[in-house]
C-alpha cells in the first residue's frame, strides 16, 4: 500500500476483549468489510482480521485479534493481549452484566498488559437506546476514572465504528516515536490528553468534532 | 420434533444439482466466476469452477464408497461392523476362530473408515463405532425424554448462553434457521448442560451439537454422540472450566508439530507465531467451523473410530500442506491466511486424510498420552498461577459471583 511521503508506517496489534456477544466480531466486520450480520456467529478461540488505515500522521496497518467472548476462553487471552498496542474492551449498553465483565478487563490488562497499551472502552449497541441499562454516565466515568478513551457505538448503524479505529491510529501515531527515548514524556502528554478527552464528553460527538476537539487538545499538550 | 419426518429435509438428502452450477459453458469459460451453492448438508458454499469441480468428483467418489460398503454387506451381513471388538473378546476355546475374524474385520473397518463412510450410514455406524450405543445400554430407554422433560423450562447460566448462541450457529443454514431445527438444537445443548455441570455449555459444543444432528437426524442420538464424544473421546476437561483439556492439547500439538514439522516449526516460532493461535479453534470446533462439511465428517469418521490421536493427524497435515508457502512467510497474518484459505478450499476430504495418515507417520494413542501427561502439570501451574493473579485482582474489587 502506498503511503505519503513522510509518513510512518505502524504495524500494530489490536485486541478486542468483553463478554460473550457483545458485538466484538461484528465491529470488526464493520470496520474491516463494512458488513454487519443481525447473527454473527460466535466465535471460538479467536478471529484474526487485517486493515490498513491512512491518517495524516501515519499509516496504521492494524492486526486485530477479534477473541471469543464466553468467560471459560478467558485462559485463552493472554496469548491474544500478549505484546498488543492497543486494546478495545467492549460491552453491550443493554446488559449491566457485559459492564462488569469489561470492568474485570480493564483491570487485567492494566495489571498484565503493555504501560503504554492504548485502551478503549467500547459501548456498543447504542441503536437499542430503548433497552438501555449501562447509562453513558457510568461508562464515562470508569473511563475517565481510569485513563481510557470512552466512546458509544453501533455496529449495526456504524455509528462511530471509523471513528473508533481512527482515534485509536491517531494514539498509535502519536505514541510511536522515532526513538525510543521521548518515549516517556509522550505518553505523559498522551495521559493528560485522554483525561481532557474524557472529560470534554465527546465521546458522542460527530467525527469532525472529534478532530477538531482533537487539535486543540493536542495544541494544549505543545503547550504544556 | 427433530425425527423421521425431518428426515426429507437435513442431511445428505440435500442433493441440489450441483452440475446445473458449471454446466453452462459461460462458467467453463470464465473459471474466475464465483457460484453458491449448498453443499451435501445444506450449507452454502461460494466457491469457483474448480471447486464445483472437485465436489462433483467427491461426490462420485462417495457413491463408489458406497459401492465397497454395500458389497461387503452382501458378504458379512449387514452389521459386521458391530462385531465386537477384539479387546472385550474373553479368552477361551472356539473364541479364537472368532477373534481371528474379529480382527480381520476391524483391519477392514480401519481401512474402509479412513477412506469414508457413505453418508447414508453413518448415524448407523458412528453410533456404534464411537460406543453411544453402548453408551446408552447402559441406562433406562426413557433417560434422554426424562431428562428433557426434567430440565424443560429450568433457567441456567449455561441455558442463557446456549439461547443466545442458537440464532449465531450457522446462521443461514437452512433447517437450523427453522424453529424446529433451533428447538432440537436447544434441547440437545441443554439436555447435556444438565447431563455434565461441569462442562454446563461451552461455546465451540454449539457447532459440534448441530453437525450431530444433522448427520444422525434424531436428537436422542446426536446427544449421546456429544456424550461420548466429550466423556470418551476426546481428552478430559476439553471443554470445562478453564479449558484445561485444551490447552493440554494445544502443548501436545505445539511438541508434535516440532517433531513431524521441523521446518515450519522453528520458522514459526521465529515469527513468534504460536500455533494455538489457529488451532484452538480446530480442536474445540473438531473442524466444523475451519473445513468445507464434507470433508469435517471424514475427519468426524475416523476419530469416532480411532480416537483423539485423529485431531493431530488432521491438524499436521494442515501445516504440512502448506510447508512451502508458510516457510514463505514473514508475517502472522500470512500464516493465518494461508492456512485459512487452504482449509476452506479442502473441498476433497482424501487430499487432506492421505496426507494426515500416510505421510505424517503413525502416532499411537499411547504416545499421546504420556505427551498429555508430560504436559498436565505445566499447564495446571499455568492457569493456576493464572487464578491467584486474578483473585489478587478482584481482592481490589467487590466480591463477585461467578457467572458460569
Amino acid at each position: 500500500m502506498a503511503t505519503m511521503r513522510g509518513s510512518k508506517n505502524i504495524q500494530a496489534k489490536l485486541v478486542l476483549l468483553g463478554d460473550m456477544g457483545t458485538g466484538k466480531t461484528s465491529l470488526v466486520l464493520r470496520f474491516v468489510k463494512g458488513q454487519f450480520y443481525d447473527f454473527q456467529e460466535s466465535t471460538i478461540g479467536a478471529a484474526f482480521f487485517t486493515q490498513i488505515l491512512s491518517i495524516n500522521e501515519a499509516t496504521v496497518k492494524f492486526d486485530i485479534w477479534d477473541t471469543a467472548g464466553q468467560e471459560r476462553y478467558h485462559s485463552l487471552a493472554p496469548m491474544y493481549y500478549r505484546g498488543a498496542a492497543a486494546a478495545i474492551v467492549v460491552y453491550d449498553i443493554t446488559s449491566m452484566d457485559s459492564f462488569e465483565r469489561a470492568r474485570k478487563w480493564v483491570e487485567e490488562l492494566q495489571r498484565q498488559g503493555n504501560p503504554n497499551l492504548v485502551m478503549v472502552l467500547v459501548a456498543n449497541k447504542v441503536d437499542l437506546e430503548a433497552n438501555r441499562r449501562v447509562e453513558t454516565e457510568n461508562g464515562e466515568l470508569y473511563a475517565h476514572e481510569n485513563g481510557l478513551l470512552y466512546i458509544e457505538t453501533s455496529a449495526k448503524t456504524a455509528q462511530n465504528v471509523n471513528e473508533l479505529f481512527y482515534e485509536i491510529a491517531k494514539r498509535l501515531a502519536k505514541a510511536r516515536p522515532t526513538q525510543t527515548p521521548g518515549m516517556k514524556l509522550q505518553n505523559e502528554t498522551r495521559e493528560r490528553g485522554i483525561r481532557a478527552f474524557c472529560c470534554s464528553g465527546i465521546c458522542l460527538a460527530g467525527n469532525s468534532d472529534v478532530l477538531h476537539i482533537h487539535r486543540m487538545i493536542r495544541q494544549l499538550a505543545a503547550f504544556q | 420434533m427433530f425425527g423421521t419426518q425431518a428426515r426429507g429435509e437435513v442431511s445428505h438428502e440435500f442433493q441440489p444439482p450441483l452440475m446445473q452450477y458449471w454446466r453452462p459453458s459461460i462458467y467453463t469459460r470464465r473459471a474466475n466466476i464465483t457460484v453458491k451453492f449448498q453443499d451435501l448438508y445444506g450449507f452454502t458454499v461460494e466457491g469457483n469452477v474448480d471447486d464445483v469441480n472437485v465436489l462433483n468428483e467427491v461426490r462420485e467418489k462417495v457413491r463408489q464408497q458406497g459401492r465397497v460398503w454395500w458389497a461387503l454387506e452382501a458378504n458379512k451381513g449387514a452389521n459386521w461392523y458391530l462385531q465386537p471388538q477384539i479387546s472385550s473378546l474373553s479368552e477361551g476355546i472356539g473364541v479364537a476362530a472368532l477373534k481371528l475374524s474379529a480382527l480381520a474385520n476391524s483391519i477392514t473397518l480401519k481401512k474402509l473408515v479412513r477412506k469414508g463412510i457413505p453418508p447414508v450410514l453413518r448415524p448407523k455406524v458412528w453410533f456404534s463405532v464411537s460406543g453411544a450405543a453402548k453408551k446408552r445400554s447402559t441406562v433406562p430407554e426413557t433417560y434422554y425424554n426424562d431428562l428433557i422433560k426434567a430440565v424443560e423450562g429450568k433457567v441456567t447460566p449455561a441455558t442463557k448462553q446456549i439461547d443466545h448462541d442458537l440464532p449465531r450457529t450457522f446462521p443461514g443454514h437452512p433447517w437450523f434457521d427453522t424453529e424446529e431445527g433451533c428447538a432440537a438444537l436447544r434441547r440437545v445443548l441443554v439436555g447435556y448442560s444438565f447431563r455434565d455441570c461441569h462442562v454446563g455449555y461451552c461455546q465451540g459444543l454449539n457447532y459440534v451439537a448441530a453437525l450431530l444432528l444433522l448427520v444422525l437426524k434424531t436428537e436422542e442420538d446426536a446427544f449421546w454422540m456429544l456424550a461420548v464424544l466429550l466423556e470418551n473421546v476426546l481428552v478430559n476437561d476439553c471443554y470445562t472450566d478453564n479449558l484445561s483439556g485444551c490447552h493440554v492439547e494445544q502443548r501436545v500439538f505445539k511438541d508434535l508439530l516440532a517433531k513431524k514439522c521441523p521446518r515450519i516449526a522453528a520458522h514459526l516460532e521465529a515469527l513468534e507465531f504460536d500455533v494455538s493461535l489457529v488451532a484452538t479453534e480446530w480442536f474445540l470446533c473438531l473442524f466444523s467451523k475451519s473445513l468445507p462439511s464434507e470433508t469435517t465428517m471424514r475427519v468426524w469418521d475416523v476419530l469416532f473410530y480411532e480416537g483423539a490421536k485423529v485431531l493431530f493427524h488432521v491438524a499436521l497435515a494442515i501445516f504440512k500442506m502448506n510447508e512451502e508457502e508458510l516457510l514463505m512467510t514473514s508475517q502472522i497474518g500470512d500464516v493465518i491466511n494461508i492456512l485459512q484459505r487452504s482449509t476452506h478450499h479442502l473441498y476433497d476430504p482424501d487430499d487432506l486424510l492421505t496426507v494426515a495418515f500416510d505421510k505424517i507417520g503413525s502416532m499411537t494413542s499411547t504416545t499421546i498420552t504420556k505427551q498429555r501427561k508430560k504436559q498436565e502439570p505445566a499447564v495446571m501451574a499455568e492457569l493456576d498461577q493464572r487464578l491467584r493473579r486474578l483473585n489478587s485482582l478482584k481482592m481490589d474489587d467487590k466480591p463477585d459471583s461467578p457467572r458460569e
